[in-house]
């Protein structure tokens, strides 16, 4: 059987800047089906995480599988809560988290 | 580790790390006279805006206070108020009195008294001549960091801006304020979601429950106009960016901090005090607006920390600018002056910010930013409160 290196492209990688944090920041661009080193900031050790999605450049990515209506954490804090479930290695922004502050819109009859 | 800079020390113990002569247009028409002798005169700088008259009360007071705060500002060794009514509220030789307390010289045109704006661009021309012959002849000292005051902003922020430069800034903001300088940041959009780390840093609570007061000042203006924040705040290109929400971006923004706590809060425009440490002022996100007010507040030099990269550079306090995106430092690096993106292949956060700190103390000493020596004079425009009458 002969071994295959791996291709330097697919080596993606991704920062955890808290240790409760449950997204990764990407660095660079990603691709679908390619796994993500993660550095957890202040810990040893890498985390890998498969990208579910094609993600822009630094985008972030699901650390684990994060239920509709809960916290997205970032830097130990909540950053907004999730719309909809999301996946692990799924893409995460707009489209599946919101923000609570300053909802006007919310207000509105 | 670098403790002092080379400055032009002022009657009033503000050290200036330049040494222009300051035309400052009272109101909106007189922006081509100041504009006229800028072009002409070596060694000056145009203050020009649209605003200074028809304006309420509440308004009128922030444009006075700014453009006192900017004629008071160090960098300025001799200052032109140039008018073309008397407006009350905002005339032209109230600011000149105020900005004389100083002990700088301080000149007044009035356009109408000139004869027009010809006669007054003649005036003012032969005036920015004859200061430029009286303060030209001074030297810098070198002097403490403790006479420095730091301004610190951000803008296009994208996820590499809490990673990496963001950082940077606050590793310099620690340093200057162990050698007893001042910091003085702004931006109260950009804290909605960060209260509980305010009230984490604030040195006592009063400070905090102003830092809030401001926020919610500020949500509240929001939610009155019946609107969505998102696409505002965060902007378009954060968005594109990768940041999501106005908290995620606040967080990020809130690496400029550092780790000194918060001595004091004030409003915009206003001077800070003179207690070494971390100060915040009340101003939007809107870069322009923030660093106006930051350069009123009394800072002669501005770190502007930016994800996607930034032409922006306030005409009197000096503005460099940085990115930790390479693809961004690649694009707009020919108006940037520091690029640390090599924090993502590794390099620690103390080397990274030791480049900064070494550039901004080279800067302060004399090197020319990319903005100064482009005349990149886009960055003066002062806040809002209420509508035009």
């Amino acid at each position: 059987m002969t071994h295959v290196e791996a291709d330097p492209q697919a080596m993606m990688r991704a920062l955890i800047v808290h240790p409760d944090d449950n997204v990764a920041n990407l660095i660079g661009p990603g691709k679908q089906g390619h796994q993500v080193s993660c550095v957890v900031e202040g810990q040893d050790g890498i985390e890998t995480i498969e990208l579910v999605d094609d993600l822009p450049s630094n985008h972030k990515l699901a650390r684990r599988d994060i239920q509709a209506g809960e916290p997205i954490i970032k830097y130990g804090l909540t950053i907004g809560k999730a719309s909809q479930a999301i996946g692990r290695g799924q893409h995460v922004h707009i489209h599946n988290i919101e923000s609570g502050r300053g909802r006007g819109d919310l207000n509105r009859e | 580790m670098r403790d002092s800079f080379y400055g032009y020390v002022r009657d009033d113990g503000q050290v200036g790390i330049r040494n222009y002569v300051l035309l400052l247009s009272g109101t909106l028409y007189a922006n081509p006279t100041c504009e006229r002798v800028a072009h002409t005169v070596q060694n000056t700088i145009p203050i020009v805006h649209p605003l200074g008259r028809c304006q309420i009360a509440p308004d009128l007071a922030q444009t006075f206070r700014t453009l006192v705060g900017h004629g008071m500002n160090p960098n300025a060794a001799a200052v032109i108020v140039i008018d073309h009514f008397k407006e009350a509220g905002c005339e032209a030789d109230a600011i000149a009195h105020e900005v004389a307390k100083t002990g700088k010289p301080v000149e007044v045109v009035n356009i109408r008294n000139a004869g027009g704006a010809v006669q007054a661009t003649a005036q003012a021309t032969n005036l920015a001549v004859e200061l430029n012959r009286k303060v030209t002849g001074q030297r810098r000292e070198r002097v403490g960091l403790e006479r420095l005051v730091y301004g610190i902003n951000c803008g296009t922020s994208d996820v590499t801006s809490g990673l990496s430069h963001n950082r940077c800034v606050g590793w310099t903001a620690d340093r200057i304020i162990e050698a007893g300088g001042r910091v003085l940041g702004a931006e109260v959009t950009e804290m909605m979601g960060g209260e509980a780390l305010i009230r984490q840093k604030a040195k006592t609570p009063a400070v905090a429950e102003k830092l809030l007061g401001y926020i919610e000042k500020m949500e509240h203006e929001i939610l009155a106009c019946g609107v969505d924040l998102r696409g505002s705040q965060p902007t378009g290109d954060n968005i594109a960016g990768g940041l999501s929400t106005i908290e995620e971006k606040s967080l990020g923004a809130m690496m400029k901090w550092g780790t000194k706590p918060i001595v004091g809060a004030v409003d915009y425009a206003e001077r800070i005090g003179g207690e070494g440490g971390l100060w915040l002022m009340d101003t939007p996100g809107h870069g322009g607006e923030s660093i106006t007010g930051i350069a009123a507040g009394g800072a002669q030099i501005m770190s502007f920390a930016t994800g996607g990269g930034h032409t922006i550079n306030h005409p009197l306090m000096i503005t460099m600018r940085l990115t930790g995106n390479s693809e961004s430092w690649s694009r707009m690096g020919e108006t940037m002056e520091v690029n640390v993106s090599d924090i993502f292949d590794g390099t620690p956060l103390d080397q990274a910010g030791e480049r900064l700190f070494n550039e901004v103390l080279d800067i302060c000493d004399g090197k020319m930013t990319k903005g100064e020596a482009l005349r990149e004079w886009n960055a003066f425009a002062i806040t809002r409160c209420g509508p035009s009458v």
